[in-house]
């Protein structure tokens, strides 16, 4: 599978979940309509940084909940996010690799190079 | 310049956006994320006592009452980002924390403390179902340790409810699968790492091996136990899945929680085989074991089980309204249950069919339990 962006040897883990059946992810973004900038890994948007603790892998996923409750009632009252608004975003088969880490609701999502994010993610209102 | 380093991730998205750290002589601090400055990653952090820090864990304290509980006095924002092995420098700031507009939004509580694949890793060395629980009483909120009582008292809660939805879950198997199912000892669970460090975490593995395909008996029984605990936050939802699951399995899931809610903690937990790709991972935290008690304490006969006995009758005690029955299975007792039928009239040596109610109560103090059976209805066979 080609990747959005290269990913190292062994990268998505063997723990990852192929995506085979559809399911709903919740993602921040800054504005709507949503932009590719609101879809990009820490590795994109921080090129040069070093994640220590963060292994290369996860720093060129993509964070999301797999709970709506996680990204309004915690994420969103995080200072960082202040203004930022959630978008459903919804997982085809064959929409990359998935898995679960850190708190239980998070998850780092591979998406592959051919699945269009922007047209699969509906920004919520309430 | 004061230094901290982190110590543990509360909340990860894109980053650490909340997280533990200590200073150099054992201080807790807690760090936000706010809007990065010149490019580098900014956070706010103030002071914290051990037991808010733990108040905050168990979801009986908001982020934002947290850090403002010793902000008030003194906080600091770090800028650089956030690495494990290097300490964090720390700028004290003299405007006041509230005033600031940094603090997060009332409401943001931890459900939960980060899943770690512990119990995964655990399984796989073994080659055997491991389950991990842990536990955050106020005792442990200073160090690494609990009282005696509650770690004896949380294994044997821990190992009942286990028991009972190992029960519950045969009974849904036909009578061939059961037949060909060895269940003697299946649900028991061995302790093989006492006091992990972090949380007080206890890991367990099943006693008896697991199959040739690396399945143990026991992941019919925690299966169950997950539909208890998955909706742990929504009180309504687990009235619903208590109400499906009504007998033993429910009485002690509830006298599990009764048990947590007494000892001031939440739990959590986590289990894998040696054949899974990811631990199953759930919690209840301290502020969510009342309402569910509250909750479930208004079900009648929450725990009862229908019982059917055919056998002789062996005692018929009319004036304390005891009897015992001699079955194929074996010889039980039991009492009239209030308001039901009476032993008048019977006679020892005959053959009956009591149908009876059994009821689990907890012998105060032990966590263990005793049953009694209740007649509810009888009649000659």
């Amino acid at each position: 599978m080609n990747y959005r962006e290269p990913l190292p040897d062994g990268c998505p883990p063997q723990e990852a979940d192929d995506i085979t059946a559809e399911r709903m992810v919740f993602r921040l973004v800054r504005t709507t309509p949503v932009t590719s900038q609101d879809f990009q890994s820490q590795r994109a948007e921080k090129p040069d940084r070093q994640f220590p603790g963060i292994s290369e892998c996860r720093a060129r996923g993509l964070s999301v909940f797999a709970d709506r409750h996680d990204a309004r009632e915690k994420a969103l009252k995080l200072p960082r996010f202040r203004g930022y608004l959630v978008c459903r975003v919804a997982l085809q088969p064959g929409a990359g690799h998935i898995q679960q880490t850190f708190q239980p609701s998070h998850h780092t999502w591979w998406p592959p190079a051919d699945f269009e994010i922007l047209e699969h993610c509906e920004v919520e209102t309430q | 310049m004061k230094t901290i380093r982190h110590t543990q991730t509360l909340f990860y998205y894109d980053g650490p956006q909340v997280f533990e750290a200590e200073d150099v002589i054992g201080g807790h601090y807690v760090a936000v994320m706010v809007e990065p400055h010149d490019d580098q990653d900014c956070y706010l952090v103030t002071g914290v006592s051990p037991e808010s820090l733990r108040e905050f864990r168990s979801g009986l304290m908001d982020l934002r009452s947290l850090m403002a509980e010793h902000g008030e006095t003194e906080w600091y924002l770090s800028i650089g980002s956030c690495e494990t092995d290097k300490p964090l420098q720390l700028e004290p700031q003299s405007s006041t924390l509230i005033e600031s507009g940094l603090l997060p939004e009332p409401g943001f509580v931890l459900h939960d403390r980060p899943a770690i694949e512990e119990a995964l890793k655990e399984a796989r060395g073994r080659n055997n179902l491991v389950l991990e629980i842990s536990v955050d009483p106020p005792e442990a909120a200073y160090e690494h340790r609990v009282r005696v009582s509650t770690l004896v008292g949380l294994l044997e809660r821990v190992q009942t409810l286990v028991k009972h939805a190992y029960g519950a879950a045969l009974r849904e198997l036909s009578l061939g699968s059961r037949r060909a199912i060895d269940r003697s000892d299946a649900h028991l669970l061995d302790v093989i790492i006492p006091a992990a460090p972090g949380s007080f975490r206890v890991f367990l593995e099943a006693a008896k091996a697991p199959d040739m395909l690396g399945d143990s008996e026991l992941i019919r029984a925690l299966e169950r136990v997950d539909a208890l605990f998955v909706d742990a936050h929504d009180p309504q939802a687990v009235l619903a899945t208590v109400k499906a699951h009504r007998g033993h399995l429910a009485g002690a899931y509830l006298r599990l929680l009764r048990f947590l809610v007494e000892n001031k903690t939440g739990l959590r937990y986590s289990w894998a085989g040696p054949n899974f790709s990811k631990a199953k991972n759930n919690a209840v935290t301290e502020s969510e074991t009342g309402p569910l008690v509250e909750v479930l304490s208004g079900i009648s006969n929450l725990g009862s089980e229908s019982v059917e006995l055919i056998g002789a009758l062996e005692k018929a005690d009319v004036v304390n309204g005891a009897w015992r029955l001699s079955t194929t299975d074996g010889v039980y007792s039991g009492k009239i249950k209030d308001g039901g039928p009476s032993l008048d009239g019977l006679k020892i040596g005959s053959t009956y069919r009591f149908s009876c109610l059994e009821e689990i109560d907890e012998i105060a103090g032990t966590g263990r339990e005793q049953r009694t059976l209740y007649l509810v209805e009888r009649e000659p066979v």
